[in-house]
């Protein structure tokens, strides 16, 4: 059979944003692929060498829209550690409940792409529609839907009254009862089954050769969160599930990330009704005294571990910042190595690819 | 606390097993935030000392490799990662930008040695370099996280 | 017998053609997206106008996906070198007349990443851009009011 090459991308209406992959078929079957990265690339690590410590929190909350908030948590993390600073419980706490309400928007939001690209719309439009609840929460919060601006070094600016923890557990009791009747058609539907079983299947073997981290490792039995593996407050009190699931496709991916959804909603309560009281932050120094710091959290797509070198000015001297979906991205030839041209679509958005963050 | 004991366990038998492996070599260890044990040692032992921790002690998840440049070299950290950090810290002289890659060990240190590749002009002796990761086709051959930007001629 | 000759009085059904035309590009302006090195905090912010919530398809306006249907072409994000020649045959294989939305803080100026050694800055330093929507990311609602006022210029 003749071979042919398929372009698909940097403009594509799969790919919300630009990559080029360029897949050899021969028949239905894809036999090769390359992917070109760096449409993205704004080069990020060497801006943030000619800012100072603060003008790069609102630089590292660009590197993503949809992960923003963990990317500034990872980066005050560790200036506060080189800083010596100790940030007040609550403001640990109001951290983490945007962390995990950042967790849930982004599973519902992959879960619409996910839909959108098998074809099935009703639940894009049914997941982005929960997805809104979240977002007027985190609006209430912080003054934005997408981007919060929440954490500054030191801690956090905002703060939360009692009527106003209420107001958001109640919109919490009306979200969860939606996110279960998704978890359910993604459990039982036959027709989403169909198109996403057995489709990108990726072996434990594999993901330790790969070193892939997030849903994608857990989906394929690899027991790793770094919430549970390497504890920060208020992580070390809260009581959660890690769903590890064995199958290693792209249904036993969405899966995990619909079960991570649900004990977010549980970790929001939690950390709602335990919150302790007390100031939200630290004054913090403008000059950081020399040192370096190895900074990790657990993103939505996996573990991002920040590397910051300050050499005692107000500007750092070299900041690293590594992403989950640099990692994962490793597995897509594997992936789709003797594929249908059709399930294509499944295995690109089954890895949840944020490019912008991959390119930084 | 009581995972901190064991990082302290688990850190002095792997020290231990290095200074059996190699008894002549020079290992310099230093605690780091978050959570982190830096292993400075010379850019030779690398490769051994990764087999040795994959091998002996399980420990096969890198994080990232992180490039840096240092203003005496460039300076290589392996992040490793298993329940705690532990990185291997080498400095690369700028007359010899050479390191061996640890794809063949390890295949998810591809990208990050060809991103450090692209940006700082350190080569890695086997690695597979199909084209420009990050960097543009049109891009005029300078290092971009380099400290002067030097030509990729020099 | 004089020669019918192509006159300056309009023919009235070529007029007509042409206003139903007009009316059509008015009232449902097809839009294609483009990110040209974004974050992705605009794009999903435009994904949002589809949603139950905002629901653009009842102004008519609709995402196309192929670049030859497209009457506006949405710009997140600076435009780096990469994607620049990208953007320019995008704009190219769209059939005239065509208009460009800049939509964010990025594509408007650069945003926080001027003076990038890849970003060349906003979407207007390589093309006619003929509206600027600010915001980082900008809010659907004004999305939506960038686009009708756009199209009210239509005329």
């Amino acid at each position: 059979m003749s071979k042919i090459t398929v372009p698909i991308g940097p403009q594509h209406p799969l790919l919300k944003e630009p990559l080029a992959f360029s897949l050899t078929l021969e028949g239905e079957h894809v036999i090769e692929s390359a992917m070109r990265l760096g449409y993205v690339h704004r080069g990020i690590e060497r801006l943030s060498q000619e800012r100072t410590y603060v003008q790069n929190v609102h630089l590292f909350e660009r590197v993503c829209g949809i992960c923003s908030h963990i990317h500034t948590t990872t980066y005050c993390q560790g200036v506060e550690a080189l800083l010596g600073l100790e940030v007040p419980p609550r403001g640990l706490y109001l951290r983490a409940l945007l962390c995990e309400l950042e967790r849930i928007h982004s599973h519902l939001l992959w879960l619409g792409v996910q839909a959108r690209n098998i074809g099935f719309d009703t639940i894009f439009m049914y997941a982005w529609r929960d997805r809104e609840i979240v977002l007027d929460i985190m609006e209430d919060l912080s003054g934005g839907r997408v981007s919060h601006a929440v954490n500054i070094i030191g801690g956090v600016r905002i703060d939360l009254t009692t009527e106003h923890r209420d107001v958001i557990l109640r919109q919490l009791d009306t979200l969860e009862p939606q996110i279960e009747t998704l978890l359910d058609v993604v459990e039982n539907e036959r027709s989403f089954q169909a198109r996403t079983r057995n489709i990108g299947v990726l072996s434990l073997e594999q993901i330790r050769r790969y070193c892939v981290v997030g849903p994608v490792a857990r989906a394929s039995g690899l027991d790793m969160d770094l919430r549970r593996d390497a504890p920060t407050p208020p992580y070390d009190r809260l009581k959660f599930r890690v769903p590890v699931r064995y199958e290693g496709d792209a249904w036993a991916r969405t899966m995990v990330r619909m079960l991570e959804t649900v004990e977010s909603v549980h970790l929001c309560r939690q950390i709602l009704t335990t919150l302790p009281d007390g100031p939200t932050s630290v004054r913090a120094k403008r000059r950081v005294p020399p040192g370096e710091v190895v900074s990790r959290a657990e993103a939505p797509r996996g573990e991002v571990i920040y590397y910051i070198r300050s050499d005692g000015s107000d500007k750092p001297a070299r900041v690293k910042v590594r992403t989950p979906t640099l990692t994962n991205l490793i597995t897509l030839p594997d992936q789709l190595q003797n594929i249908s041209m059709a399930d294509v679509s499944v295995v690109l958005s089954g890895v949840d690819l944020c490019i912008a963050c991959a390119d930084r | 606390m009581s995972r901190l004991l064991t990082q302290i366990y688990l850190f002095e038998e792997i020290f231990a097993a290095l200074q059996e492996a190699f008894p002549d070599a020079e290992f310099v260890v230093e605690d780091k935030p978050v959570d982190d044990t830096f292993l400075k040692l010379a850019p030779e032992k690398v490769r051994p000392v990764a087999e040795l921790l994959i091998e002996k002690f399980d420990i096969y998840h890198l994080s990232t490799i992180t490039g840096d440049d240092a203003g005496d070299g460039v300076r290589l950290l392996y992040h490793f990662w298993s329940s705690y950090g532990l990185t291997l810290d080498t400095l690369l002289p700028y007359d010899n930008l050479r390191i061996p890659t640890l794809t063949d060990l390890i295949p998810g240190a591809a990208f990050y040695e060809r991103e450090i590749q692209e940006m700082l002009g350190v080569t890695f002796e086997g690695l597979a370099t199909p084209g420009p990761m990050f960097l543009p086709d049109d891009w005029d051959g300078s290092f971009p996280l380099r400290r002067q930007r030097l030509q990729k001629s020099q | 017998m004089k020669p019918r000759m192509l006159s300056s009085t309009p023919n009235p059904l070529a007029t007509l053609t042409h206003r139903i035309v007009q009316w059509a590009r008015r009232k449902s302006p097809w839009i294609l997206h483009f990110n040209s090195g974004g974050c992705n905090g605009c794009d999903i912010e435009l994904l949002d106008l589809l949603t139950p919530r905002y629901d653009v398809e009842r102004l008519g306006i609709l995402k196309e996906a192929s670049p030859r249907h497209a009457d506006i072409l949405l710009c997140t994000g600076p435009v780096t070198r990469q994607s620049r020649d990208r953007l320019l045959r995008i704009y190219e294989q769209m059939p005239a007349p065509k208009w460009v939305v800049s939509m964010g803080s990025c594509s408007c100026s650069g945003g926080v990443f001027q003076g990038g050694h890849n970003i060349l800055g906003g979407v207007d330093q390589v093309l006619p851009v003929d509206m600027y929507i600010f915001g980082c990311p900008c809010r659907p609602e004004a999305i939506i009011d960038g686009l009708v006022r756009l199209l009210e210029q239509i005329k």
